[in-house]
């Protein structure tokens, strides 16, 4: 305890006083690790909020249900629920139906509305009313004894009524009583609330924007006569270990028995990639705030060798030495943690909302309704943000724990040893570079892109190592040119920054890394945003897009009615209908699409971007129903490649065919996979499917390519009339020029939060320029102005620490140029494919980058200013006098 | 009867120092025999790069020998390891530097503390302890004073009561009164004077000026790192 207190009293004595000293530094270092922790904080906070939301909801949908009968792709005949009740082992099967729906007046919001039997559904499911509504109104006699039975006896015998979510009931105004048209996927039908669910449970699912109704309506509503989504089931207490195994063998051919929880892990799997992704982007400010830990701790144990020396002379031991600078990384941590709590509280406020709409339109619906402070999280983020600047402080401790005592009495190292370092670090550093390559052919651990993260820290790590000798290269190969050009201020500026070592180093590191990731970003984003506008030039091609009404949100699980599907076939105009199929499966756990569609009829508007695969010999094997096509984030996250055979189950029909190429596709949901519609349609009615209702997801519409777009898009509104008028309010339409247009916006959001990620990261690089700028003109104000008592104007003195600061930036801007160059091909090529399974047409933002990297190097320039107002802020005779 | 010979406080026997500069080698000192006995005050005289530093810095334990033997106060600090050089310089030695080098941002009487603290003893003797020999000093008024608001020769009184806090048995000070005027000057080596003379002290000086000569029980004088 006594030892304790003297470490603490000595650490106040020698390092926090000192940081006292010097408050502006210090605050400057505090602020970049508040800003670093604020953000990686904030972003984990927001994102794992959704994906908490989606878990919760799935779980409350999926109640206490032990197993679920589903058919992928399809659904389960109602008449399976019988008998799974018949088998001894089950306790309870209930049936449910899911439709996302809107209301015609009121929020444009979609909102679940669930179906299923009220009876048979209460050992599942935890939905309780308790009775809140005016029973006595609501007609049946034994409502007054139990009201609870009486809104499931309503829901059953009455069509086209529902218990509306407390928070949707709240949202919508609605309350016992009350009607509610909404649009469904065979349009507009007018719902009687009956009663209002209280918070809890089911209701509270999808962030409370749902509603219950008896599953026959929910089938009227949808046409989904005589089949449901799923039975969930409970096993009876004590029922025999090989009851499942009983269970499968009931069911037959494309009729699985899956846990409850395999939609919630499938929706996961889709976000995963995202919420890594973010978290390590977000991590990039902290890695950039450790640069200026780094820098200053590196600063205080150099500017104090001789004070390290005198502690040392009166009997500090080195370890104390050392664990002296490492409490200081580790004060500016735990400081920076405690400032980053506001900060965080008040990103968290503004990310929260997009990373969720984000999430929402790329990958499954998640509706946030708290933020939950989680320990782990707390603990995590003080962890990191303490163990990265432990970490930024350990090799200037080290360096610390090797002043001898003797310095107390004599003078410091020799430039010989500063340069030995630097090409000491340089050799360490092309060591990094050099395992990037290797690093990046290793497979992904456990869908993890592991090899690619630790090769883009590996290239910062190597880069950053780099940066003493390349630095002083830079400036040793400019000096003569620099005095020729402007004079002596530059030639000096440049012989000062090649004999100063790693100190300056640090800061020029820092903006490498942070130019690294601006530039790499920036070719990242423009070839990826290249990329996806070809795609949905070639591919997403089309004039009109006709689908159910709701049919997207609810993963075409109703395909259009046979009438309506015949009524947009007869539609008279001149122009190509393109219908297809689209379900939503797993294959080998993986969540993918199958779309069946008419090649034929798309070859003659659209194309696919090809991968691999001969395009020609592979469209006439298409248009046979002899081959598939998949995605490139198939063929990755499958381990399926060209020549491989494909085989799935479809809605209960098998499908065994090669795969005859690998294509560029940008859908957020996962893979897909093309194959010929007519072949599916003969396979479906081989399998007892009926040949009248060909159960088309959408059609698409296309006109002849040589008009102009107004004549198009007058043509469009003519055949949006003319579906309208044939088929009313029970589909949707979107005009090929706007679907393309909105995906090419949704990108653009998506890629909001990175930009903002990414400036936060220059304006600590910033702050590590004007910060080590600042320092290395109070360390020098002696040799400065001794120039200036030797003849040298305090223009010149200012020009030289300008020109200090130009090389500085120069050289951090190059270096940028130079790893994000590396790092985009990392990125594009290695953490992509590994993370979401695509990768992009590599093409350089030239245009971007000309104009950005003036702006970076007239910003930190602007940093570089408080370090020239300095100079002179003490009269030079008053500095010179002091020793 | 004949008076018994002081035991030695330092032996150095055949004590060698010297630099790799890349391909150079500079001698420190080389092969220096010294003995000293406790409660001496020793002038070690020399002009400058003569070793004197060099020899006081081995003294100190801030440095170690590169051949030969040296023992003070009983340890052998020719075979010392860190740890142990680190405990020497706690309890066996107290340093005065020419440069005054106290701490800048502690206060003097935290400066005297310092020893003290490093040492692990406890907080309320140290300070009082500290306080009684600023008050000797005539520093009882600066004790919340930091350095860079004393005048030199009060500096450098702060550094003698730093070396005396932990009551070690050898004081070294190197040249300390290089950078004082010669009425401070001479307060300083009045001190370490009256330090020998009442409490027996060993008490080396390293200096190249006259001004501790008359304080002096003797005097060794060095060139280009050999005793003369």
């Amino acid at each position: 305890m006594k030892r304790l207190a003297a470490a603490a009293r000595l650490f106040w004595w020698f390092s926090i006083r000192n940081l006292r000293r010097h408050q502006r530094r210090t605050l400057a270092v505090v602020l970049g690790i508040a800003l670093g922790a604020a953000v990686f904080t904030s972003v984990r906070l927001s994102i794992n909020a959704s994906v908490d939301a989606f878990g919760q909801s799935m779980d409350r949908i999926a109640g206490k249900a032990d197993w679920t009968v589903v058919q992928p792709g399809g659904r389960v005949p109602e008449a399976w629920v019988a008998r799974l009740l018949r088998h001894p082992a089950v306790e309870s099967a209930s049936p449910l139906m899911k439709t996302y729906v809107r209301p015609v007046s009121g929020p444009d919001a979609p909102f679940l509305l669930i179906g299923l039997d009220p009876l048979l559904d209460r050992p599942v499911r935890e939905w309780s009313t308790g009775g809140a509504a005016d029973a006595s109104s609501q007609g049946a006699p034994d409502r007054a004894e139990n009201p609870e039975s009486g809104d499931a006896l309503d829901l059953m015998t009455t069509p086209f009524t529902l218990i509306m979510g407390r928070r949707l009931s709240n949202t919508l105004d609605a309350g016992a009583g009350d009607s509610v048209v909404l649009f469904g996927p065979r349009g507009k039908v007018s719902f009687t609330v009956i009663n209002v669910l209280e918070d809890a449970g089911l209701s509270r699912a999808d962030g409370g924007r749902i509603a219950v109704t008896d599953i026959a309506t929910l089938q009227e509503f949808t046409g989904g006569y005589g089949a449901v989504d799923q039975i969930d089931i409970r096993l009876r207490p004590g029922a025999p270990s090989d009851a499942v195994a009983s269970l499968r063998a009931l069911l037959p051919d494309g009729i699985q028995l899956a846990r409850p929880n395999q939609a919630k892990e499938t929706g996961l799997t889709m976000i995963r990639a995202y919420q890594l992704n973010l978290s390590v982007l977000s991590f990039v400010s902290l890695f950039v705030g450790m640069f200026l830990v780094y820098s200053l701790v590196a600063l205080n144990a150099a500017s104090r060798r001789g004070e390290t020396a005198i502690l040392r002379a009166v009997g500090a031991s080195r370890r104390m030495v050392f664990a002296l600078f490492l409490l200081e990384g580790a004060f500016f941590g735990i400081v920076g943690w405690v400032l980053a709590f506001p900060v965080s509280s008040a990103m968290v406020g503004l990310l929260v909302e997009g990373i969720g709409r984000t999430i929402s339109t790329l990958f499954v619906r998640v509706s946030v309704d708290r933020l939950a402070l989680d320990a782990w999280e707390v603990f995590l983020s003080f962890g990191v943000t303490l163990a990265v600047s432990v970490l930024a402080a350990l090799e200037p401790a080290y360096e610390a724990m090797q002043v001898s005592p003797r310095e107390a009495m004599a003078s410091a190292r020799s430039r010989h040893s500063v340069q030995r370092i630097a090409r000491r670090l340089f050799a360490a550093g092309g060591l990094f570079v050099a395992a990037v390559w290797p690093l990046s052919r290793m497979p992904a651990v456990s869908g993890i892109p592991l090899p690619g993260y630790v090769a883009t820290f590996t290239l910062f790590a190597g880069f950053s190592l780099m940066s003493p000798l390349f630095l002083g290269i830079i400036s040793a190969r400019l000096s003569p040119l620099l005095r020729r050009l402007a004079g002596e201020p530059a030639y000096l500026a440049g012989r000062y920054l090649r004999d100063s070592g790693v100190r300056v180093a640090v800061s020029v590191g820092s903006l490498i890394t942070a130019v690294a990731l601006f530039t790499a970003l920036v070719i990242m984003i423009h070839s990826f945003r290249g990329t996806v506008d070809l795609w949905v030039h070639q591919t997403v091609s089309g004039d009109l897009f006709v689908t159910p009404r709701l049919g997207e949100i609810n993963q075409h699980r109703s395909p259009f009615a046979p009438e309506i599907a015949r009524a947009l076939n007869g539609i008279d105009v001149p122009a190509d209908r393109v219908p297809f199929r689209r379900f939503y499966l797993t294959y080998g756990g993986v969540p993918y699409q199958f779309e069946a569609i008419d090649f034929e009829t798309f070859f003659r508007h659209g194309a696919y971007i090809w991968i691999d695969g001969d395009p020609v010999a592979a469209r006439r094997k298409l248009a046979a129903g002899r081959g598939v096509i998949v995605s490139e984030v198939f063929a990755n996250h499958t381990g399926l490649a060209l020549g491989d055979t494909f085989r799935d189950l479809i809605d209960g029909h098998l499908v065994t065919v090669p795969i005859v190429g690998v294509i560029r596709d940008y859908r957020s949901q996962g893979g897909v996979a093309f194959f010929s519609l007519e072949r599916y349609e003969a396979i479906r009615i081989e399998g007892g499917g009926s040949p009248d209702a060909p159960g088309w997801s959408g059609i698409r519409f296309f006109f002849r390519e040589d008009e102009t777009p107004d004549a198009r898009a007058a043509r469009v509104d003519r055949l949006k009339a003319a579906i309208v008028a044939q088929c009313g309010d029970r589909v949707d339409m979107i005009a090929g020029a706007d679907l393309r247009q909105s995906i090419l916006r949704v990108f653009d959001e998506t890629f909001s939060i990175t930009t903002v990620l990414l400036l936060i990261a220059l304006a600590v690089a910033a702050l590590g320029i004007a910060t080590t700028l600042t320092v290395l003109v109070l360390e020098r104000s002696r040799q400065l102005n001794t120039i200036y008592a030797v003849g040298g104007s305090r223009s010149q003195i200012r020009r030289m620490i300008i020109w200090e600061a130009s090389l500085m930036v120069a050289a951090g801007e190059l270096g940028g140029l130079l790893c994000g160059g590396i790092l985009s091909l990392l990125l594009v090529f290695v953490v992509n494919r590994q993370s979401f399974g695509w990768t992009f047409i590599y093409q350089v933002d030239w245009g971007a980058l000309v104009l950005s990297l003036p702006l970076i190097y007239i910003t930190a320039m602007l940093a570089a200013l408080p370090a020239v107002r300095r100079v002179f802020r003490e009269p030079p005779a008053m500095i010179l006098r002091e020793g | 009867m004949e008076k018994p010979a002081p035991a030695a406080m330092i032996t150095a026997k055949g004590l060698t120092r010297y630099y790799q500069l890349g391909e150079n080698r500079i001698t420190g000192i080389d092969a220096v025999d010294l003995e000293i006995a406790a409660g001496e005050l020793v002038l070690l005289k020399g002009v400058s790069g003569s070793g004197k530093s060099t020899l006081l810095s081995l003294l100190a334990g801030l440095d170690r020998p590169s051949g030969g033997e040296l023992k003070v106060g009983g340890r052998n600090l020719a075979h010392a390891s860190g740890a142990s050089l680190d405990d020497y310089r706690r309890h066996v030695v107290g340093m005065i530097f020419q440069a005054f080098n106290l701490m800048p941002t502690l206060t003097v009487l935290e400066n005297v503390c310092l020893p003290g603290l490093l040492a692990g003893r406890s907080d309320a003797p140290v300070r009082s302890r500290a306080a009684e020999l600023l008050a000797w000093l005539n520093l009882a008024h600066r004790l919340s004073h930091i350095p860079a608001q004393l005048s030199g020769g009060e500096m450098q009184r702060t550094a003698i009561a730093r070396a005396l806090i932990n009551d070690p048995a050898v004081i070294l000070a190197d040249e300390p009164t290089g950078n004082l005027d010669s009425r401070n000057g001479a307060i300083v080596i009045d001190l370490l004077a009256e330090l020998n003379r009442s409490s027996g002290k060993t008490i080396v000086i390293a200096t190249h000026g006259s001004q501790a000569d008359g304080a002096a029980t003797r005097h060794i004088r060095l060139k280009d790192g050999k005793i003369q």
